[in-house]
């Protein structure tokens, strides 16, 4: 039997609100979707972060920290101090694997965006990693395969009624963890029902702004962030990103080790914590 | 002479490269297994350069205090951040002397995460002049 677990979830209060906020925008989506005649944004080239590796862009001592329910404050501080005993946690990305939603539209490195009618692609240089944003019309599957960068569905928007789409809405869902916010140790609920809403739109020639809405039940309610990306148009360079090829990091259970592959050990990464060293015959 | 030093930033130039390339070895994920509160300087040569990903690699020698040779791998940059300021895989060869800041590992093991190379003579590996692309 399909299950509908990615499908919908029940919203607290404050989150019903974001959805019905959204609802409508994306009900206006759909009209500016049917009008055939509306071109596209010119959104090529390669758009690299602005701001802060970590979210929000314009760091936590300005912004305030995520929202977070006591119980994943309390885990956030378990990271930490976990971390000042030399173990990496909380950051899943340490080990290779990929960032997911939202930390993805974070752009630790450039992305690239390919409009088709159908599909919008959204390349992001870290880890090689692809979105599809389905633009044609489609209702959600009964079934979602939970995915890093999960199931995404979108909607063309033209705010200014020029006769051109200026405004992508996505709604994200059936995105598989573990995941963090970011590098700080903030990790998302381990329940993956998280939802993100994002609207991108172009703010002035050089500059595209994301206003990334996440839902999720770590956070006591929606949290917005403004991300913003710089358009680079001239001497792009795109670098391959395999992550296997060169990891140092590596965690069995709760133990995390450094691999020196010249001495073929894994070395200990906290305080009195023993070298792994392979049995010679 | 290969050498390691404690750690040194009172000097404003060595502050100034450093914060120049900081965007290059801003990391993607934690460096919490890292010592930051005390950083090493050392002074080495080159065994291996590997400009691999999530991190590029350097293999070094580094000769003690005691005159014995430890080898160490120590992380830093990206293939993406560096290729765009000049770096490949060529950069480095075996033999080149080269001084790096480094946060150890916290087990006291000859691993760590770098930051400022120079080559020996404490020129910058790659004059900014070399940056290509964006």
């Amino acid at each position: 039997m399909l299950s509908t677990r990615h499908y919908r979830k029940p919203l607290p209060l404050l989150s019903l609100l974001s959805t019905l906020a959204t609802a409508c925008s994306f009900s206006a989506a759909a009209n500016a979707a049917s009008d055939q005649t509306a071109t596209y944004p010119d959104w090529s080239g390669q758009w690299e972060r602005i701001g802060s590796l970590n979210w929000p862009p314009e760091g936590y001592d300005k912004a305030g920290p995520a929202p977070l329910t006591p119980e994943y404050k309390a885990i956030y501080e378990q990271n930490l101090a976990l971390r000042a005993d030399g173990i990496l946690a909380g950051d899943p990305p340490a080990t290779c694997l990929p960032p997911g939603m939202p930390r993805m539209m974070k752009m630790s490195f450039p992305m690239e965006i390919i409009i088709t009618p159908g599909i919008t692609y959204i390349y992001a240089d870290w880890e090689s990693q692809i979105r599809r944003v389905y633009t044609d019309g489609r209702d959600w599957p009964d079934y979602i395969l939970p995915e890093f960068n999960g199931y995404s569905i979108g909607s063309w928007r033209d705010d200014n009624n020029d006769g051109s789409f200026d405004t992508l809405a996505i709604e994200t869902r059936g995105i598989k963890g573990p995941r963090s916010i970011d590098s700080t140790g903030v990790v998302l609920h381990e329940n993956n029902e998280t939802v993100v809403f994002e609207e991108i739109h172009q703010v002035d020639a050089n500059t595209l702004e994301n206003r990334i809405t996440t839902i999720d039940d770590a956070f006591t309610g929606p949290w917005t962030i403004n991300q913003q990306y710089n358009h680079v148009t001239e001497n792009i360079v795109w670098v391959e990103y395999v992550c296997a090829e060169g990891n140092r990091h590596i965690q069995l259970g709760n133990e995390w080790y450094f691999l020196n592959d010249e001495l073929g050990i894994l070395e200990p990464t906290r305080e009195g914590q023993p070298a792994l060293v392979p049995a010679t015959p | 002479m290969l050498r390691i030093r404690s750690g040194n930033f009172a000097k404003p130039l060595l502050f100034f490269v450093a914060l120049l390339f900081a965007r290059l070895v801003a990391a993607h994920h934690s460096t919490a297994i890292y010592d930051s509160e005390h950083p090493v300087e050392l002074a080495g040569k080159v065994v291996e350069w590997k400009f691999t990903n999530p991190h590029c690699i350097i293999v070094m020698d580094v000769v003690a205090a005691d005159g014995s040779v430890q080898r160490w791998n120590v992380e830093g940059g990206n293939t993406s951040g560096l290729f765009r300021n000049g770096w490949t895989p060529q950069t480095l060869q075996p033999g080149d002397e080269i001084i790096v800041t480094v946060r150890p590992l916290r087990s006291g093991a000859f691993g760590g995460n770098y930051s400022n190379p120079r080559r020996g003579n404490g020129e910058p590996v790659i004059a900014q002049t070399a940056a290509r692309g964006r």
